[in-house]
């Protein structure tokens, strides 16, 4: 969900630009550092953050009859960290409001911070606290994917609720408001990201085991294991 | 090509130097986000389409279809501000301010859409992506990004013709089967992203890739005479507005 341009007061859009700017910036200085010790990478993470605004183009079937896309974060940090997803993601953004039209300037910043800073960092976190616990690829994959959906759409409902609070009952008002239109499209759209998610990373175990050893996602061991299933 | 991109390279407006758009474009969306909506938005949505229409000569169908999708994000972003949860009157009721602030959150959201929606129809990202190094970005990031913009085409070209092909293998006619082709189609894309950055790596390696991409940006300069009409149209919109909100409305 992206928040729409003009959506959000002058104020709020600044705070949110700041409170964002400090992750993209760490991702700026791991992209820098990456690219200076592999000039190749270049390519690489170019192709990457292609990919991630393709994904973000797809259909996906949603149970409540309409369509929605993917967010794509919970891919993309697993696949290329939160740092790097920091700044493909802003990257991803800018695009989709200058060539699509979808999300805005002004709301850059709040949509950074929760596409691009709090859906990635939340679904890694997942998707590592479960891989520790040696829980299955697949499932760790799936969790991974479903709370970094999750997370994005409850910071946009927070962001909305503070800029728009509710007239009778404030902010915790707009925001079970906000909250209530979200959840019910959202919880069956992070189910519906997770499941095609792991789909993904299933494919993909199988076609290029190559790309995802150098990604760091399988190691020898895991190899295997994605290949029996 | 997207549609907004294929008509910012045929813009009347393409030669002129990027700062130029974005700081009538970008210029019009803050004002429209700053000012009051009423009649600030107004203003400024009005000041936009008339530049839209007249000298930047953008095709008003053109611009409907672009402008429509931002629309529809507006409409329904305006619904809740409707409803007023847990008041007085009820778990959900009618807010009574609801209609006049959705009015005016309509107002503004279209306004400032149309400022960003200027400068998209004016200019091709791919003149902007290389002048950023000039503005502070690193090069690496503008490098990744000038990458991603070139091989998002070929991706959606390839994502288009993977999708009619699974249509016509029927690939679509159950949900189990929708469900195997997006995954597939993901999938196809991730493999075809790689693919054609290796690809590019090889062809790069042969030409004496150092790690930097050279790009060759079409020269202009800036015109002082249009940032000064920019600033006089702005400052207009800004005058008016202060003023028809404190003397007549």
């Amino acid at each position: 969900m992206h928040i729409a341009e003009g959506y959000l007061p002058p104020l709020h859009a600044a705070a949110w630009g700041v409170a964002s700017a400090p992750f993209v910036v760490h991702g700026v200085r791991a992209l820098t550092r990456e690219v200076k010790a592999n000039p190749d990478s270049t390519l690489l993470l170019g192709a990457s953050g292609a990919f991630t605004f393709v994904l973000s183009a797809l259909k996906i079937p949603s149970v409540t009859g309409s369509c929605s896309h993917p967010t794509g974060t919970g891919l993309g940090a697993i696949l290329f960290r939160p740092p790097i997803m920091a700044v493909l993601g802003t990257i991803t953004l800018l695009f989709q409001a200058l060539l699509l039209a979808h999300g805005g300037l002004t709301t850059l910043g709040a949509n950074v911070f929760s596409m691009a800073v709090v859906g990635p960092w939340a679904g890694y976190a997942v998707y590592r606290l479960l891989r520790r616990f040696e829980v299955p690829l697949m499932v760790s994959v799936f969790f991974g994917a479903f709370v970094a959906d999750l997370s994005t759409y409850c910071v946009t409902s927070m962001q909305l609720a503070l800029a728009f609070p509710d007239p009778g009952s404030g902010v915790p008002g707009a925001l079970a408001k906000f909250g209530g239109i979200f959840a019910v499209t959202q919880l069956p759209l992070a189910v519906s990201e997770g499941l095609l998610t792991v789909l993904v990373m299933r494919l993909l175990s199988r076609s290029s085991k190559g790309e995802l050893t150098r990604l760091g996602v399988l190691v020898a061991g895991e190899k295997k294991e994605a290949t029996v299933r | 090509m997207l549609p907004i991109d294929a008509a910012a390279h045929s813009s009347r407006w393409r030669r002129r130097h990027p700062c130029e758009k974005a700081v009538l474009g970008l210029g019009l969306t803050v004002t429209a986000v700053c000012l009051p909506p009423w009649p600030g938005a107004v203003l400024v949505a009005a000041a936009t389409l008339t530049v839209l229409l007249g000298p930047a000569g953008v095709a008003p169908r053109r611009l409907w279809r672009a402008f429509r999708v931002p629309l529809g994000f507006c409409f329904t972003g305006a619904v809740p501000l409707l409803f007023a949860v847990g008041g007085p009157d009820g778990l959900v009721a009618l807010a009574p301010s609801g209609p006049a602030d959705a009015v005016r959150l309509l107002l503004r959201t279209s306004a400032a859409s149309l400022g960003v929606l200027l400068f998209a129809f004016t200019t091709p990202v791919s003149d902007v992506l290389p002048r950023l190094v000039k503005a502070g970005v690193p090069p690496a990031v503008v490098d990744v990004a000038l990458v991603m913009y070139r091989i998002s085409f070929l991706l959606l070209d390839a994502v288009g013709n993977v999708r009619q092909a699974q249509a016509a293998r029927l690939g679509h006619t159950s949900r189990a089967a929708a469900w195997r082709s997006l995954a597939g189609l993901g999938a196809t894309a991730f493999v075809r992203a790689f693919d054609r950055a290796s690809r590019l790596q090889a062809g790069l390696a042969g030409r004496g890739y150092d790690g930097t991409l050279r790009v060759m940006v079409p020269p202009a300069t800036v015109s002082r005479p249009f940032l000064f009409a920019v600033a006089a149209l702005l400052s207009g919109i800004v005058f008016a507005t202060l003023t028809l909100e404190r003397y007549v409305l």
